[in-house]
């Protein structure tokens, strides 16, 4: 089911009918959402019909595999259902006693859609329009009509259900502190009681549910080896997570069932029985246990959130949409028609601390502070493949990142620059006065309130000990690190060859090729004392050769040769003397496109990478057999150019941008990537 | 074993990024009364650029670099023990910084000898390793045995280390010379080469093959009477 449930919505999200409509359902998303998807089926159309995704591979292989799981024959991603041309949502609603994952998709043919749950097996329960589907424990809710379909994974959070006055309320046992080790180890072990055997309890509580036998049986099954597998993992965590000991019901100690386990188990030996699985297989039965107070913990906190789910559902089918997210402005204001997706999320600060563990040793840690809303979006564009992504930040987190990020890239780095000959570029620029007295703040601000005396005194002695003015004028705060690609140097080492008469050994040289990156990097300065002040010394220390004009620093050993020069307020460091050489004589042929131009220049971070350029280049020894070096060659040669930016700060909100261009060639972007993809395979 | 105590001690060492490759080479030269001496070397020169490079960083990719003095000590500890054990003589070392290249010889009066050493050599290091292999001569029967059994728990702790590090073992080697002083009449292992003399016996294997299992370096190997 699951998979099938995957592959539908993976199907729906990426495809669609020709038509736009106004069923839209975000309407149906509650006000409160943490985190919202987006996924425009009709944009993902209109650059692939159905019937063009159904012939792709990742369609062919789709249907196969449905064929194969559930006997169902699909030939189309259109055969489920859902209206494909509409757009499909998930969204996370959390509070403090619950985490609902939530999944909503248009529904186009109910008659379609109830098929495919038949033909798979799942029984729902039909009232008029309505239909609903609980899996065997009640943690997967789905109800759907013939207007959209709500899948529900809900979580209940221990931190809230391991809250004496909540247990008490909902008479789940007493739990209490650990007094020893032992008790610790009980409580973890119980802690991977079998959920899913809480299912049939469920079941009264909620009295809409459908019995589900077929399913049933089956992840009974499976259950009993994730109970196993559920206590492993368990045991790591267990001291930080449950360090509880739960009262008050006579509980049979596990390790007495394990030896009442392993003495069936011997008995049965001479039946030729796998003890192993008989010790497991007991340990089982004893958690599912019905009067075990674990089991009854559990089955009423399945209850108590499925209940809270099927509450949640209805308001969702019966809600008039008064209360939706469609009344935040920041979300209406982030839903690009024109992006094939969005990720949404209401507050990185509210989203963390909904999450992070509140612990003792974290609550007093705001790593988040001062994080607000933030999106991401994919465009699938004529020439390219874009994903651009926002963070919008407290006033005071903005202004330090306005101020940090005041500096723009040092102009005379472009007279080094050959668009030609490099395979890529990183250029990053910000003040580094700025930085060194904005940075101790934000320290303080994450670290304040737990030891805001000390960070305050430490925060104060950085910015006494450091001069942020004079070191600004050494390093100002922008460089840019240029890859021009990847030469082979020879080296000598020793080994050893045995002669065939006694095999006795002779040492010998051998000689083998390294690789070795090729680049220039060049960073900002105003005040060169310092640095001649080292390089007077290193030359002393023979570390550095003075070749004129420039310098080249010798690594003991290393085949890497290693250049510098300063001029005109910068610092030069490079792999190539001649390079080097044109740079200090005013040689240097530079070449800026206005594209490579304007990205370097107009913002904080850029950089680019051209992967055709570095095809053929990879020296053989990296890659190993001829068949990989083909393969790298060709996944190389097929993709777009590469740029990654940032752009300013705009008010409190960072932005920034990767994309790849789409190579002519190419009919569209998801074309484009289902072929890379197919390549890849 | 000394040899998979080096393993470890140079996958310490040696945490490159690049592909990077070591040797490791075992000969042992038993005498007809089953005396005889070990030299067991470590050869790390193909991949002397990096290693000089790693010597200047303090830790890599989380292990700690050990510095040229703390190499020559613990080789001295090595020594100093094996001076003190039981039927073991002659010890001697070479470190050669230039190349990275480390080695220990000493003689033993019975190939047995070796067996104690090694695992207490371990325990010296600090270092978790099971003794799975063993040396039997027996000079009745000339017959030459080295027993080997892969244990799991080489792969557990391989699996256990970062990718870049699992790199450093793709490409090293292991060789195991056993040089007699008779001709040797047969030799279990279809992996091993015997020499034109029919005195020596070697053994050319991938460090991969005996840290999955795959290879099996075991060998029984009878002399002429």
């Amino acid at each position: 089911m699951n998979y099938f449930f995957k592959s539908a919505v993976t199907g729906a999200f990426l495809l669609g009918t020709l038509t736009v409509n106004a069923q839209d359902l975000s309407r149906k998303i509650p006000a409160d959402a943490m985190a919202v998807m987006t996924i425009k089926g009709n944009n993902f159309l209109e650059l692939m019909s159905a019937e063009e995704f159904n012939n792709t591979f990742i369609g062919k292989e789709m249907f196969s595999k449905l064929a194969k799981e559930q006997n169902n024959n699909y030939n189309s991603v259109e055969d489920f259902g859902f209206n494909l041309s509409s757009s499909f949502y998930y969204y996370n609603q959390t509070n403090d006693s619950v985490s609902y994952n939530c999944f909503l998709a248009p529904v186009k043919n109910l008659a379609q859609l109830d098929k495919v749950f038949e033909q798979s097996g799942k029984k729902f329960s039909v009232n008029g329009k309505l239909r609903t589907f609980f899996n065997a424990d009640s943690s997967k809710i789905m109800r759907w009509n013939d207007e959209m379909l709500l899948m529900v994974l809900a979580d209940g959070r221990s931190a809230y259900f391991d809250r004496p006055e909540i247990r008490e309320r909902f008479g789940m046992s007493v739990i209490e502190v650990p007094q020893e080790a032992v008790a610790v180890d009980s409580a973890a072990t119980v802690d991977a009681t079998d959920v899913a055997a809480a299912g049939d309890q469920v079941m009264d509580a909620s009295e809409v549910m459908v019995d589900e036998p077929k399913a049933r049986s089956r992840s009974k099954k499976k259950s009993s080896h994730a109970a196993k597998s559920r206590k492993t993992k368990l045991k790591g965590k267990k001291s930080a997570k449950k360090s509880y000991k739960k009262k008050p019901v006579k509980v049979q100690p596990a390790e007495e069932a394990y030896m009442d386990a392993a003495s069936a188990a011997a008995e049965a030996a001479a039946a030729a029985v796998d003890s192993a699985a008989i010790v497991v297989d007991t340990a089982y039965s004893y958690y599912e246990d019905k009067n075990s107070p674990y089991y009854k913990d559990k089955t009423i906190k399945t209850a108590v959130v499925a209940r809270w789910t099927v509450k949640m559902i209805d308001d969702a089918f019966t809600g008039n949409g008064q209360n939706s997210i469609l009344k935040n402005a920041d979300f209406t204001k982030n839903i690009d028609q024109k992006a094939e997706a969005t990720i949404w999320v209401a507050g990185v600060e509210k989203l963390g601390n909904a999450f992070i563990p509140s612990t003792t040793y974290l609550k007093d840690f705001n790593v988040l502070s001062g994080y607000g809303t933030a999106n991401a979006k994919l465009y699938l564009e004529e020439k390219s493949i874009r994903i651009s992504s926002a963070m919008t930040f407290s006033e005071e987190m903005g202004s330090v990142l306005r101020k940090v990020h005041q500096r723009k890239l040092n102009k005379a780095f472009l007279k080094y620059v050959n668009e030609d000959k490099l395979i890529g570029y990183m250029a990053y620029s910000m003040d580094t006065k700025a930085y060194l007295q904005e940075y101790p703040k934000l320290v303080s601000k994450i670290y304040g309130s737990l030891y805001s005396d000390e960070i305050g005194m430490a925060t104060d002695l950085f910015s006494l000990v450091l001069d942020e003015e004079a070191i600004s004028k050494v390093i100002k705060g922008d460089g840019i690190f240029i890859f021009n690609g990847l030469s082979q140097k020879e080296v000598s080492y020793k080994s050893y060859d045995y002669n065939e008469e006694n095999f006795e050994t002779t040492e010998v040289m051998k000689t083998k090729k390294e690789t070795l990156p090729d680049f220039l990097a060049m960073i900002s300065t105003e005040d060169t004392r310092l640095i001649n002040k080292l390089i007077a010394y290193g030359v002393k220390k023979e570390v550095v050769k003075s070749k004129n004009s420039y310098y080249e620093v010798t690594i003991p050993k290393s085949p890497l040769a290693l250049y510098f020069a300063i001029k005109e307020g910068i610092i030069f460091l490079g792999t190539n003397a001649t390079e080097m050489e044109q740079i200090v004589s005013n040689t240097y042929q530079a070449k800026v496109s206005g594209r490579h131009k304007s990205a370097l220049l107009g913002n904080n971070y850029a950089a680019y990478f051209s992967p055709k350029r570095l095809a053929g280049k990879i020296p053989a020894e990296e890659l190993g057999s001829p068949a990989k070096i083909e393969k790298a060659n060709k996944t190389l040669n097929s993709l777009g150019d590469i740029y990654i930016r940032s752009y300013p700060m705009n008010g409190n909100t960072f932005a920034g941008e990767i994309s790849m261009d789409t190579p002519a060639d190419q009919k569209n972007s998801l074309k484009y990537l289902f072929s890379v993809i197919e390549n890849l395979k | 074993m000394i040899k998979r105590n080096l393993g470890y001690f140079i996958l310490i060492l040696l945490a490159c990024v690049f592909s990077s490759c070591f040797q490791i080479i075992e000969e042992i030269n038993v005498a007809a009364n089953g005396s005889g001496t070990v030299n067991l070397t470590v050869n790390l020169s193909a991949s002397k650029t990096k290693v000089a490079s790693i010597m200047l960083l303090d830790s890599v990719n989380g292990y700690k670099v050990p510095s040229k003095q703390k190499i020559q000590k613990e080789m001295d500890e090595v020594v100093a023990y094996l001076k003190n054990s039981p039927g073991i003589s002659n010890v001697k070392k070479t470190v050669d910084l230039e190349n990275y290249i480390a080695s220990v010889s000493f003689a033993f009066r019975n190939i047995s000898n070796i067996n104690n050493v090694n695992q207490n050599v371990l325990k010296k290091m600090k270092i978790k390793a099971v003794n799975n292999s063993s040396y039997s001569f027996s000079p009745e029967t000339n017959t030459f045995q080295r027993s080997y059994a892969h244990t799991k728990e080489a792969l557990t702790e391989y699996n256990k280390l970062k990718p870049e590090v699992k790199n450093v073992f793709k490409e090293a080697s292991y060789t195991s010379i056993y040089r007699f002083e008779k001709p040797v009449s047969s030799c279990s292992n279809p992996l091993a080469k015997v020499s034109k003399t029919k005195k020596a016996v070697m053994l050319n294997t991938g460090m991969m093959g005996l840290i999955n299992g795959k290879t099996n370096i075991s060998n029984k190997i009878v002399l002429s009477k």
